[in-house]
Order: C-alpha cells, then structure tokens, then sequence
C-alpha cells in the first residue's frame, strides 16, 4: 500500500510538473487526411533550422476541428496559424489576418478574399472531382470506358455502359457518388448550367437544363443505378474498396487512399452533357488575430509561399498544386493526377467562381448540400419541385447587392 | 442460495457471446492487412496475420508519451475522486446537518447538466487559474462528481448507524472512524467507483479536446482521434491503437472485478 501511494505521489508530481510548464510557442492548427501532417512537420523542422523560429503542430481529428478552433479564439488562445477549408475561412473571416502584401497572390488559383478584396489565406492544394473505377469489374463484364485523350463520353454513354454490371452476383450496384453536394454540382456545370447568371440577381435553377441533371440523378437513385444507402451510410470510398461498385465518383484524395486494394482501379475521365466541368475545393494557410504572434505567423506564409517550399509540400501530400506554372513530381499517382489535371484544364473559370461564389455565402452549402440529399432519397417531389425549392432558400441567404 | 439452471448458464453463455464478439473483432482486425479489412468477404480471424497496423500507428505519433499521459489523468483524477467522493458521501449519509436535503438535491441536480453545457465556465475558470493545457485541467475538474458522491452516498446509508456511535462510545476519533470502520466497510462501492471514474476519464475525449492544445500533452484518445481526416480515416492504425488502449481497462477490471460485482449490487449502479 505504501509502495502504491509513493507511486501515486511521483505520477502526481509528474502530472503537475508537466502542467505547470506552460510557455507560449506559435502554434499551428492542422488534421491530415494522409501525408499532410508529416510533410508539414519536416517543412517546419527546415523553417526553425533557418530561422531559429519554431512553430508546433497541434494535430486535431478533422470532425472536432472547427469546435476546437472556435474555442481557442473565444477562449483567448487563438493559434497564429491553421490549416483551413473554404467553410472555415467563411466562419472565422472576423478572426482571420489580411494576408495582403504577405506573398505574391497572382502566382497562385483558388484564392479567398474579405470584404475589402485582401486575400485572406495562402491556397496550400487543390482538389477536383473525378471518376474512379475498378478496372476489374469492368473488363469482365466488357464496360467500355475513355482514358484520357480518348474522345470524352456523355452521361447518357456512361449509363448505358455501367448498366452492364446492373445484376451480377458480384456486384452490388454499377457505382457510388460521394453523399457531398460538392461532388454532385459539376454536373449542372457540365450542362452549362451556371447557379446564378449575375451575382444573385437571377438563378437559372429552374432551366430544363438543370432540371435533366437533376432528373438524371433521382433516376440512378430510383432504379438502383446508384445505392440509395451508400448516400445515407455516408461511406462511399469504404463500399468502393469492397471491390463490388463499377464505379466512384469522388476526388484526387482516393488516388493515395485507394493504394493496395485488392483489386486493379484508375482514374477515368468524367462524362458530360454538352461540355466538361469539375470543382475546385482545397485547403489553404490562414492566420489568426490576437495570437500574439501575428508578424510571425506572416513571416512564415510568406516563407512557405516560395516555389520550392511550396512545392515540397504538394510533392508529397495527395492533392494538386495550386501554385501557377508549378512542375510537381506526383511520382506513382502521376497517371492519375494527370486525368484529374485534364479536368481542370477543361473547365471554365466561370464555373470554378461561380462555386467558389456559393461556398463562400453563409448557409449556402448547407442549404445545396440539402438539396441533394433530398433527391438522392427517393424524395416525392418531382425535379423541378425540389429545384424550385432549392431557388428560394438560396435566395434566402444571397446578397442582395 | 439457489443453482442457476441450464438455461440461466444458456442465456449467460449468449449475452457474453453478444457483448465480447464486438471488442474480439477490434483485436482480431488490428492484426489484419488493409485490404483485408475492407473485404468483401470478410472473415473473423485474420488471413495474413500482420503487425504492419502497430507498426503504422506507432510511427505516427510519440504513443507512448500519450499513454504516459493518460495513466497520470487516468490514476490522479481516480484517487482524488475516490477521496473526495468518498468523504463527501460518508458527510451526507451519516452527519445531520442543516440543509443537508437541499445540499445533496443541489448536487444530484448537476448531473442532469451534460458537460457541453457547464464546458465554457469550467473552461474559464481553468484558464484563470493557469491550468489551460495542462494535465491539471483533465485532474481537477475531474475530482468530484455528482455521480460518484451519489453513489458512496447510497451505499454508505447501508452501514449501520449504530456501529459508528460504537465506536465513538469508545473514544474513536472522527478521523478515526472514517479510517478504520467506514473504509474498509465501503471497499465495493470505493471498487466500483475507481473502476468508472478510470474508465471515464481513460475513455474522455471531449474536454481533453478542449483543454490541452499541446502534442506532448496529448491522451491517447486525443490521439487516436488525429488519425479521422475530412475525406477519410485511417482505419487500420484506428483499430490497433484502440485495441492497445483496451489493456488497461482490462486489466482495472480484473483487479477489482470481485468488488466491482459486489459495489455494483449493493448500489444499485449499472455501466
């Protein structure tokens, strides 16, 4: 017993010792999806080596990011930087440092600005959209599909292929779509259908046109083309690595995630209606006020913005460059970056604005992301109903000016 | 006492099958390879048994300064909770006192408060006092809680009153009797609560969340949790490290299992 409370008082001792040691390092918040969090940490290291200025990586699981962002702020320990989606710069735009004059923004795509036009964040990678496939499945049942150079296929094409694996003991469905309304919205863009034609003055949500998307895609729920409970279960990329899906529309993230599964996959072009179209999303560097260490949160964005910083992170995390005329080794995913390049090459700016233009609008995203899962599941209300709907809550939340 | 019958064992043999089929899994899938875990076909025991998930987590992070956090949290805030507990229960079952009533219905009133709820002004408060990303911040608010003051309360109510004015009778200091009577007297219920005050505050995830912001002082849970990113999650390194955290649980039960058995009958407390 009294070797038991010895013990007890030298964890105790520990304990307090490693709590009352508190100095104030910069901190910089992050979660990582693969690779992100180690190529962060060397980049660092490298930083403090020239510098002498050593920053801490505080890694948070992804879902409890935002709560725990917000309670440092509020809390009055706001990190000097963090890693942030386009959601997160949306929602602590009043916290977030004006980067303007940091780097040089115009060697750079997907950029967020404030209020008054300063960009806000340093982009880190980009994302697009893009469609994988189990080369397995579909060589045995002889689907047809375009590799890149090839003559792109159209949606009513792809159907018509994929049905092919409709009804075989080994598949459970021809394909999965991610439940996020990001990975749905390039096909109103493929059909040249852009939300707003000038900001927030008119929609064209209601044009045949978006109405044949949506039609389409309530279709693929209702004959099973598509699993209605892969939407509710939320885990596409877990059912797609099962080996029994022809196909998954996703993101270039799978590309590293996909690594080792039983069975041979890529990367496919995505089909159209009259043109090709994907979204942008990605990450970007923010900074944060009242940290107390604000010069020094600038120094180092401006030290990461440099080519060949900035290349070593996107070199070795699975996502693409967002910096201008960069030349990125990918190595094993180059094949596959490639298509998911080819994606983006073909697609307008107009689209990659008008998406980024919602995204960052509070309470639009929820509101698109709604929609979706309304007509993924199995709603009774006919396209042009929901899209109606989707009109009007939109216009709810959209500037007026 | 009357023997349990063949069905009674039946049913015993079933519900253990219920409840252990789930926590074998995550250790038979911690020994198996990616691809396997995500099978079509999937399969109880591992195909290829691998330690590459180990290996994987293990890289990832200083897992053992994490654990080493979490036993301090862990075993500090269990004994402080088992003292203070303890002590209070034994006040408010046996010492008469004006406002005793309104005392224990104030502090039973706390536990329909959730955490989210009273987060902030703890928060505040450790932050005041120096304690914001320390490992005070898991230990102290952690001391006292309604739950387990509830709980020595009610089986404390067991032990004869007359035994403690016994004693006094024969000159026992106050201290004394708590010492040589009422502890020894409570040792099931002081089981049973060191079990669930080490299992909570093994199993915390949402206030070390909020409270530590510092890797090195990172708990385990905290840690596991890094391992679930936006597009997907590392399950395999998930299923290793969450069978690693299991072992200790496991092994604070079979130490006080006897006791915890009996605490749990007498207290009427349920997991």
């Amino acid at each position: 017993m009294k070797k038991f409370i010895a013990m007890f008082l030298l964890l105790m001792a520990i304990g307090l010792l490693a709590g009352c040691n508190r100095t104030k390092t910069l901190q910089m918040l992050w979660w990582s999806d693969g690779t992100e969090g180690e190529v962060m940490q060397t980049l660092l290291d490298q930083y403090k080596e020239e510098t002498g200025v050593e920053i801490e990586l505080v890694p948070v699981a992804y879902n409890d990011y935002e709560a725990r962002l917000a309670t440092m702020i509020t809390g009055g320990e706001a990190p000097a930087l963090a890693r942030v989606t386009e959601g997160h710069l949306n929602n602590f735009k009043a916290n977030i440092l004006s980067l303007e004059g940091v780097y040089d923004e115009s060697g750079f795509t997907n950029l967020f600005f404030n209020a008054d036009g300063d960009v806000i964040s340093l982009p880190m990678d980009i994302t697009a959209n893009g469609m994988f496939v189990n080369l397995d499945l579909l060589d045995k049942y002889e689907v047809n599909y375009p590799e890149l150079g090839d003559p792109v296929w159209t949606w009513s094409e792809f159907e018509t292929e994929m049905s092919k694996l409709k009804g075989k003991d080994d598949v459970q469905a021809p394909g999965i779509f991610d439940h996020q309304a990001h990975r749905f919205m390039p096909l109103f863009y493929q059909n040249g259908v852009k939300l707003w034609t000038t900001p927030y003055s008119a929609s064209n949500l209601k044009s045949a046109k978006a109405v044949e998307v949506v039609e389409m895609l309530m279709r693929f729920y209702d004959e099973g083309f598509l699993p209605r409970d892969a939407y509710i279960t939320k885990n596409s990329a877990s059912l797609f690595r099962t080996g029994q899906y022809g196909f998954h529309l996703s993101g270039n993230w799978n590309v590293s995630g996909y690594q080792n599964l039983e069975f041979n996959w890529t990367v496919v072009p995505m089909p159209q209606f009259t043109n090709r179209a994907t979204i942008l999303g990605g990450k970007s560097l923010a900074a944060f006020k009242d940290s107390g260490a604000e010069k020094e949160a600038k120094a180092f964005i401006a030290w990461m913005a440099e080519g060949e910083q900035h290349d070593q992170y996107t070199g070795g995390v699975p996502y693409l460059t967002p910096r201008l005329g960069a030349t990125v080794n990918y190595g094993d995913f180059a094949d596959q970056y490639a298509v998911f390049l080819d994606e983006i090459a073909n697609t307008s700016n107009d689209y990659v604005q008008d998406w980024l233009n919602q995204v960052m609008i509070p309470g639009m995203y929820p509101i698109i992301n709604q929609f979706v899962e309304d007509a993924a599941s199995g709603s009774e209300e006919t396209a042009l109903e929901l899209l109606t709907q989707l009109e009007a809550d939109l216009k709810a939340v959209a500037p007026t000016s | 006492m009357k023997k349990a019958t063949v069905w009674q064992y039946i049913l015993a043999i079933l519900l253990i099958f219920v409840f252990l089929t789930p926590v074998f899994y995550v250790i038979s899938s911690s020994f198996k390879p990616i691809n396997e875990l995500f099978s079509a076909n999937p399969t109880f025991f591992p195909r290829n048994f691998t330690f590459e998930n180990f290996q994987n987590a293990l890289s990832r992070g200083n897992f053992l300064v994490y654990i080493g956090n979490s036993f301090i949290v862990a075993i500090s805030s269990t004994i402080l909770a088992v003292v203070i507990n303890t002590m209070s229960g034994y006040a408010l079952a046996k010492f008469r006192f004006k406002g005793d009533t309104f005392v224990m219905i104030l502090i039973l009133s706390t536990i329909m408060l959730p955490l989210e709820v009273i987060m902030v002004p703890i928060f505040s408060v450790l932050r005041t006092f120096g304690m914001y990303n320390s490992l005070l911040a898991l230990i102290i608010p952690a001391a006292a809680t309604p739950t387990g003051i509830f709980l020595m309360r009610q089986y404390l109510l067991t032990i004869p009153d007359e035994v403690i004015q016994s004693a006094r009778i024969d000159g026992a200091s106050e201290w004394k009797i708590f010492t040589k009577i009422i502890l020894p007297n409570a040792k099931p219920a002081i089981a049973t609560l060191a079990i669930f005050s080490f299992m909570w505050r093994w199993n915390d995830y949402i206030w070390p969340l909020i409270a530590i912001s510092t890797r090195s002082k990172y708990t385990l849970q905290l840690a596991i949790a890094n391992f679930s990113g936006e597009f997907g999650s590392d399950y395999s390194s998930i299923i290793a490290m969450s069978a690693i955290s299991m072992i200790p649980m496991l092994i604070v039960f079979i130490i006080f299992q006897k006791q915890f058995v009996q605490g749990t009958v007498q207290t009427g407390m349920k997991g």
